[in-house]
């Protein structure tokens, strides 16, 4: 099966005040139909900034020096804004990781989601409403009659994340890239949330790029995984063999790391720096070895 | 070493603050007992909102509680003023969440780390400082090349080192740490947990430590203790609650935590709360009251409401003798202008679970003609008015018998003004507005609030409507059993509805179609 998103030898600087920071070193990664793929890495490993590539919400100071991001086919790693918005909706989408700020404070949710359909799929004002209420039906809201005329505010945070699943899944996409979905929410309401994007992705057959840092999460919900550490893929398969049986050494430094009540008698332990600075020291001999050739 | 009692603590709550008053109070603590040993770790959990931070903050009197009891060591501190606190202050210390903001940003970590022990006067000379800050610094594994830096200039683990440096900086029993590890990836979490156990090690400290994480808690806590809704739901050793939690929330609470294993059943048997108030009714066995029921669309309800199984239902209109009685139907005599009446209705209906607001007039008569005023008081009198009234007196009745259910009968009319017939316009606008006004402030007390907005029905009103009135009634009550809050019988009303909700000006320029000649 061909992959939807195939990513390869990605590199990409930050590039601030003459000074060139690297961020992704040479990520290759592929997402196949109907996949949750996980994308795991600590802060700063680069993961966030490839979802936002795939999106071409790179920031302007983002500056991708190699490789090519193919989607559905098509190369679209310096696509034009224009030609990537029509990519937007139907083909690309993204639930963002924080509901508090992802929504317009000023505007009615009914509003916002009518928004999308409007603007991607070109329906009109009457058919885009009825949308509205039956998205907010599959992401399990009572009420959707009231919850459309509703402000962010009035919503809580379990509320405005499902809305936001909505407005993601409203054009049917082929991928959504899923930043940290669920890093904001309380436990009982992640789980209900990662349920509910697993629901909606086998319904509408959307593949799904899950950005996030816990292991635990990878293990629920992603079909494979890509582990990112300082701009590198360090491992990549199978979540279950990952989880398992991790090769890469920074892997399994990462699994031992996470505390899990149900095995009191482990200490935690903490990544061991050698580990560290060796992975770093590696990242900067890769650093070199580019420049150079 | 520290024992609370029974601790409440209530706010002020300004999100609900009425336009005039004081707001009303908010019970964030419902009566907490928390003890803590020396050198001993309590965790406690709790979701967003449970007052697991607002606890921390009373137990070292950052907030006074509003009731029950506080003793430190012995010493009964609930009521102690700041300058009577002071003194204290050095025995038990917080770690706050987020190091970010906790941190003065243009202090250097020296200057940070040294505060507390210039202000407590624990040194006074620059060297001893020097050396104090030195070793505080170094015992959270931090070197002096951190301190002349400033907190931007670290990482999120880093600061939170520097948050317990301070913390510890003048030999406290007690430290409330609260959610300290949250914002932190799990590397640096690891580091900081491991330096927590030592300290307590080192120092005997007894630590509350607070976080909505239960796999963390469970690494560094001898007991926990559940925080649901203001209150302690389950405490006990880490060890029993992790192995059998007695209430169904812990086992909830635990069985939502993704632990790093492969388990395709965790997602599927996760069950998906539908979210949004379930204010849904059955109509079946309820007691309903229909006003204006002596004919049309009242008259609907009734025989629907029958249809549909109701225990009893009270049929009010001006002249009773219009109304017949039977097993389930007791008539009532009741004007809705009259408040005296509507007073004694509310007293002999008070078993009332359904009220239905149908009573209304139009009398769809010119604007210059002789009665034009009259009429126009009169319409607004029942329609709005009358209704208001009945929802005063009945409010309590509902509230008392479990929250109920109102069906207000307005128009869509009441959305688009028609100027022929402006007075009944009004009416029905002011009834719209209103039952949104009610249904906001009845969601409290639980009772569901539906607005019904038909176009034209064929009723004396005006005959040949293109909705019949059964129609009607069959919307209305299935909306009450749904929990749906509007309705819009009839394609006419539906159509205006939705063009209001796209593009209200197009609506208005349509609508002067349908005026009256």
């Amino acid at each position: 099966m061909s992959a939807i998103l195939d990513i390869r030898d990605l590199h990409l600087d930050i590039v601030a005040s003459r000074r060139r920071n690297h961020i992704l070193r040479g990520v290759s990664l592929d997402v196949r139909p109907g996949e949750v793929h996980g994308l795991v890495g600590e802060s700063g490993a680069g993961k966030t900034m490839v979802g936002k590539v795939v999106l071409g919400i790179a920031p302007p100071t983002a500056q991708v020096t190699g490789g090519s991001v193919r989607f559905d086919g098509g190369e679209i790693t310096h696509m034009p804004d224009r030609a990537r918005r029509s990519l937007m909706g139907a083909g690309l989408a993204l639930i963002p990781q924080d509901p508090m700020t992802s929504l317009n404070p000023a505007r009615r949710i009914g509003d916002q989601i009518t928004d999308v359909l409007r603007l991607h799929l070109g329906m009109g004002a009457g058919e885009a409403g009825e949308r509205a209420l039956a998205l907010l039906r599959d992401v399990h809201i009572r009420n959707a009659g009231r919850v459309v005329r509703q402000y962010p505010h009035e919503l809580s945070g379990g509320m405005r994340q499902r809305v936001l699943i909505a407005i993601a899944f409203a054009c049917r996409p082929k991928l959504i890239v899923a930043d940290e979905p669920t890093t904001a929410l309380d436990v009982t309401v992640q789980r209900q949330v990662l349920r509910l994007i697993k629901e909606m992705q086998e319904n509408a057959g959307t593949a799904i790029l899950f950005v996030t840092h816990d292991l635990g999460v990878v293990a629920k919900i992603c079909d494979r995984v890509t582990v990112l550490q300082a701009g590198r893929v360090l491992e990549h398969g199978p979540a279950r063999r990952v989880i398992e049986e991790p090769e890469h050494p920074y892997t399994r430094a990462l699994m031992k790391a996470t505390p899990r009540y149900d095995r009191p008698g482990d200490l935690l332990e903490p990544v061991p720096p050698a580990l560290v600075d060796e992975l770093n020291a590696a990242a900067a001999a890769y650093d070199r070895e580019r420049a150079g050739a | 070493m520290l024992e609370a009692e029974d601790l409440r603590l209530s706010l002020p709550d300004y999100s609900r603050k009425p336009l005039f008053g004081p707001p009303p109070l908010v019970d964030i603590l419902k009566g907490v007992d928390v003890s803590v040993m020396p050198g001993e770790a309590l965790g406690i959990v709790g979701e967003s909102g449970s007052g697991k931070t607002t606890l921390g903050r009373t137990l070292v009197r950052l907030y006074k509680p509003t009731g029950g009891r506080i003793r430190l060591g012995g010493r009964d501190i609930t009521d102690l003023d700041e300058p009577a606190l002071r003194p204290l202050r050095p025995r038990f210390q917080m770690i706050f969440q987020d190091p970010q903001s906790s941190l003065n940003p243009r202090r250097t970590i020296r200057e940070i780390v040294a505060q507390p022990l210039h202000v407590y006067g624990m040194i006074t000379d620059r060297a001893a400082a020097r050396r104090r800050v030195d070793e505080l610094l170094e015992r959270v594994s931090l070197t002096a090349a951190h301190a002349d830096r400033y907190p931007h200039e670290l990482s999120g683990g880093q600061r939170q080192r520097v948050g317990i440096a301070r913390a510890i900086a003048l030999e406290p029993t007690l430290v409330v740490a609260d959610e300290i590890v949250s914002g932190l990836d799990v590397s640096s979490q690891a580091q900081i947990l491991a330096l927590l156990r030592e300290l307590r090690a080192d120092m005997g400290l007894a630590l509350i430590f607070i976080s909505h994480d239960l796999s963390v808690i469970r690494t560094v806590c001898d007991r926990v203790m559940v925080m649901l809704d203001g209150q302690a739901v389950e405490s006990g050793s880490c060890a029993q609650i992790f192995a059998e939690p007695k209430h169904a929330y812990t086992r909830r609470l635990l069985d939502a935590i993704p632990l790093p294993d492969v388990d395709p059943d965790w997602l599927r048997t996760a069950s998906i709360v539908e979210t949004g108030e379930d204010l849904r009714m059955n109509i079946k066995g309820s007691i309903a009251l229909v006003t204006g029921a002596n004919r049309g669309i009242g008259e609907a309800f009734v025989a629907e409401l029958l249809e549909r199984g109701v225990a009893k239902i009270y049929t009010a209109a001006r002249d009773p003798s219009s109304l017949t009685a039977s097993e389930k139907v007791v008539p009532v005599k009741l004007d809705v202008t009259i408040p005296g009446e509507v007073e004694a209705a509310a007293k002999q209906c008070g078993d009332v679970t359904l009220l239905i607001n149908n009573a209304g007039c139009n009398f769809n008569a010119p604007l210059f003609a002789e009665d034009a005023m009259a009429n126009a008081r009169t319409e607004i009198e029942v329609n709005y008015l009358g209704t208001l009234s009945m929802i005063r007196a009945f409010a309590p009745v509902l509230e008392a018998n479990g929250g109920g259910c109102i069906v207000n009968m307005l128009s869509i009319i009441g959305r688009v003004n028609l100027p022929a017939l402006g007075s009944y316009s009004a009416s029905k606008a002011a009834e719209y507005s209103m039952t949104q006004g009610v249904r906001a402030q009845l969601a409290g007390q639980g009772t569901l609030v539906v607005g019904v907005m038909p176009g034209t029905v064929d009723t004396r009103m005006t005959p040949g409507g293109e909705t019949k009135p059964p129609e009607v009634a069959t919307a209305a009550l299935d909306a009450v059993e749904a929990g749906q809050e509007d309705v819009y019988p009839g394609g006419m009303a539906q159509g205006v509805s939705q063009g209001l909700a796209a593009d209200a000006k197009a609506v208005e320029k349509e609508f002067a179609a349908y005026l009256p000649e």
